[in-house]
C-alpha cells in the first residue's frame, strides 16, 4: 500500500458495490423503454447479463462493460486496482477476453490533493497491465465524491458466450472468492477490521477473475457470472429466474471471512444487503438451521467478487483442484442445480 | 423517561458505532435511538440484540424509533468481537489503560526481565476495578499467544472484565496470529483511541 494518510472510505456515503441503485429502483427505471433491435446484439439489457455481446462476424463480437463506484477501501492505490478488477471481471465472467479500457473518473478537485487521483489511476493502470489490457482513454468530471472504474471492451468466440441462463440440472455450483467484502468494508469504515483482514480482503478484491476464467475455459461450464454488488443470493436469483430448474446452496461450503460473521451480528451490514434481501429474499427458501447472520452474508453486496460457476457434475472436482492449483485457494463447490422445487433457492 | 439518541442523519456505520460507544460509556438498562433510514434501523437492532437487549421499534414518519431494553438476568454484554470493548461498570472509577510493548520488563538482562514481566502480569490485578485494558504490542504479544505462561493470568483478567487487546500487526509479525489464546486481536488506530478514552496509560 501507498503510504497516505488520507482514508478514502471516510470522504464518501456508500462504499463500493454497497452504493449501488436497488435493483428495483433499477428495473422501475428501465422498464416500458424502448430498446433497440439488432440481430447482432447476441446479448442486450434486456437479458441483464454481465456484459453486452455484439456480433462483428461469425468468429468474433465485442464484449462490452462498465463499472464505477465510490471507495470501500483508504488506500488510493488499492481502490484502483480494486475498482479496475472489479470492471474487468465483468468480461472474464462472459467467458471473454478483456482488450481496451477507458477510465471513468469523478474527483473533488476542490476538497481532495490530485495526487489521490494519480494513485487511483496508477492502481487502475498496474491491474489494466496485469490483464494485458491498453488504456484508450477515459473522461473525468468534478463530483462531490471520488469515484472511479472503467469501461472495458473485450473479444470473445459467439458461440463460447457464457451467461447467466443455461443452467442444467445436476450442474455443480463452484465459488471462486470468498463472501463478506460489504460487511469487512462497513467495518474498514468504521475503524474495527485489524490490518491483517484488512489486507486479506484487498489481497482478494484486487485479484482478477482472469485465471479463474482461463481456467474454467477447460471445462464443460453451462453457466456463469461474477459476484457482486446484489450480493451471491441476488446473482444466484439472477441465474434461477427462467432456468427451468433450481438451486440447492449448503451454506456450510460457501467460502467467507468469518469474521462478517461477527459484524453482521453487530450491525455493520451496508444497506444494500438489506435491499438485495428485500427485491431477492422471495426466491429463497432458507432452512431453519441458517442463522441470520449467515443470510446477511448471503446476500452482502460484494466488491469485485468471484466467479459463480455451473459446471458439468462430473468434472466439479477437477475444476476446484484445477482452481486450487492456480492460487485461488478458496474455490468450493457450494451447491448443485436441481430439477425441484422450480426457479427457488433452497439454502441448507 | 428515556433521552433518545439521535441518530439521524448518520451514514452506515455511523449510528452503530454511536449506540456501541453509549452502551459502552452508560451500560444503560434501556435506551431509545431515532435513526432516518430502514438499514439503520435494522443495524441499531441487530446491535443491540446482539447484546441482550430485547428491541422493538416504530416508525414515526420518514423516521424510525428503536427501544431496546435489556433483557432480565441477562449477563453483562459480551465482548463485542472482534472488537474490545468490554468496559468495567464501576460507576466513577477512573480507567487504566496498561500498554505493554515487551515480553521483558526493563533493560539489563533478559532472563531476569521475563521474571519480572510474568510476575508484572500476575500483579496487575491489584489494580482492582480501575485496571480497564491491557493492550500488548511489539514482542508483548506474546503473552497472549499459545505456548506462554502468560495465557492462564490474562484470562483471569478477562473474566474479571478487564479488556486484553492485541496487535494484530505484531502478532502477524512473530507468524501468531493464529495462535491467539486470550483477548481480542486489534489495530493501530483501536489503540489510539483506547489511549485517548482512557483516564490514565502505563507504558511498561
Amino acid at each position: 500500500m501507498t503510504d497516505t494518510t488520507i482514508r478514502l472510505t471516510q470522504t464518501v456515503k456508500g462504499a463500493g458495490c454497497a452504493a449501488k441503485l436497488a435493483p428495483g429502483d433499477l428495473d422501475r427505471a428501465l422498464c416500458g423503454l424502448d430498446l433497440p433491435v439488432d440481430p447482432n446484439l447476441l446479448v442486450g439489457l434486456e437479458r441483464a447479463d454481465d456484459a453486452g455481446v455484439y456480433r462483428i462476424s461469425d468468429d468474433l463480437a465485442l464484449v462490452q462493460t462498465i463499472d464505477f463506484f465510490p471507495p470501500m477501501v483508504d488506500d488510493p492505490y488499492s481502490f484502483g486496482q480494486i475498482a479496475a478488477a472489479n470492471a474487468l471481471s465483468d468480461i472474464y465472467a462472459m467467458g471473454g477476453v478483456p482488450k481496451t479500457a477507458m477510465n471513468v473518473v469523478a474527483f473533488p478537485a476542490k476538497t481532495m490533493d490530485i495526487s489521490v487521483l494519480r494513485s487511483v489511476i496508477e492502481g487502475g493502470l498496474d491491474k489494466m497491465r496485469e490483464a494485458g489490457v491498453v488504456l484508450v482513454g477515459g473522461h473525468t468530471v468534478e463530483d462531490s465524491e471520488l469515484k472511479y472504474g472503467l469501461s472495458v471492451t473485450g473479444f470473445i468466440h459467439p458461440d463460447r458466450i457464457l451467461t447467466k441462463k443455461n443452467l442444467q440440472t445436476g450442474d455443480c455450483l463452484i465459488l471462486t472468492k470468498p463472501l463478506g467484502t460489504g460487511i469487512v468494508s462497513t467495518a474498514i469504515k468504521a475503524g474495527l477490521a485489524g490490518s491483517d483482514l484488512t489486507e486479506r480482503v484487498i489481497r482478494n478484491m484486487t485479484a482478477l477473475n482472469r485465471d479463474a476464467a482461463l481456467v474454467m475455459g477447460d471445462f464443460t461450464v453451462h453457466a456463469c457470472t461474477d459476484i457482486t454488488g446484489f450480493g451471491f443470493l441476488g446473482h444466484l436469483a439472477e441465474m434461477v429466474v427462467d432456468s427451468g430448474c433450481g438451486v440447492r446452496i449448503i451454506a456450510a461450503d460457501v467460502p467467507h471471512y468469518p469474521e462478517a460473521l461477527e459484524w453482521a451480528d453487530m450491525g455493520l451490514i451496508p444497506g444494500g444487503a438489506y435491499n438485495n434481501r428485500d427485491f431477492r429474499g422471495m426466491f429463497v427458501d432458507f432452512g431453519a438451521a441458517v442463522s441470520r447472520r449467515f443470510r446477511d452474508l448471503l446476500f452482502d453486496p460484494q466488491t469485485s467478487g468471484g466467479l459463480l460457476i455451473a459446471v458439468a457434475p462430473n468434472e466439479a472436482e477437477q475444476l476446484v483442484a484445477a482452481l486450487k492449483a492456480t492460487g485461488i485457494e478458496c474455490a468450493a463447490v457450494v451447491g448443485e442445480v436441481v430439477e425441484e422445487p422450480l426457479e427457488r433457492i433452497v439454502v441448507e | 423517561m428515556l433521552n433518545d439518541l439521535d441518530c439521524r442523519g448518520l451514514e452506515c456505520p455511523a449510528p452503530v458505532l454511536r449506540v456501541r460507544q453509549f452502551i459502552e460509556e452508560e451500560n444503560p438498562a434501556a435506551i431509545a435511538v431515532l435513526v432516518d433510514n430502514d438499514a439503520a434501523r435494522q443495524n441499531v437492532s441487530r446491535f443491540l440484540e446482539h447484546h441482550s437487549y430485547r428491541v422493538s421499534s416504530e416508525q414515526q414518519g420518514g423516521r424510525f424509533r428503536v427501544v431496546g431494553t435489556r433483557t432480565e438476568g441477562a449477563a453483562v454484554p459480551e465482548t463485542m468481537t472482534p472488537s474490545p470493548v468490554r468496559e468495567k461498570r464501576e460507576s466513577g472509577a477512573g480507567k487504566i489503560m496498561v500498554l505493554i510493548t515487551s515480553e521483558t520488563m526493563g533493560h539489563g538482562d533478559d532472563a531476569l526481565g521475563d521474571m519480572l514481566m510474568f510476575n508484572f502480569l500476575k500483579t496487575l490485578k491489584e489494580m482492582g476495578p480501575e485496571l480497564w485494558r491491557v493492550v500488548f504490542v511489539n514482542s508483548g504479544v506474546k503473552f497472549t499467544a499459545d505456548g506462554s505462561e502468560g495465557v492462564p493470568v490474562l484470562r483471569e483478567l478477562v473474566e474479571s472484565g478487564v479488556g486484553i487487546m492485541a496487535c494484530g500487526a505484531c502478532l502477524a509479525y512473530f507468524h501468531i496470529l493464529d495462535k491467539i489464546q486470550v483477548g481480542e486481536v486489534t489495530n493501530m488506530l483501536e489503540v489510539v483511541t483506547a489511549m485517548k478514552r482512557a483516564d490514565s496509560v502505563i507504558t511498561v
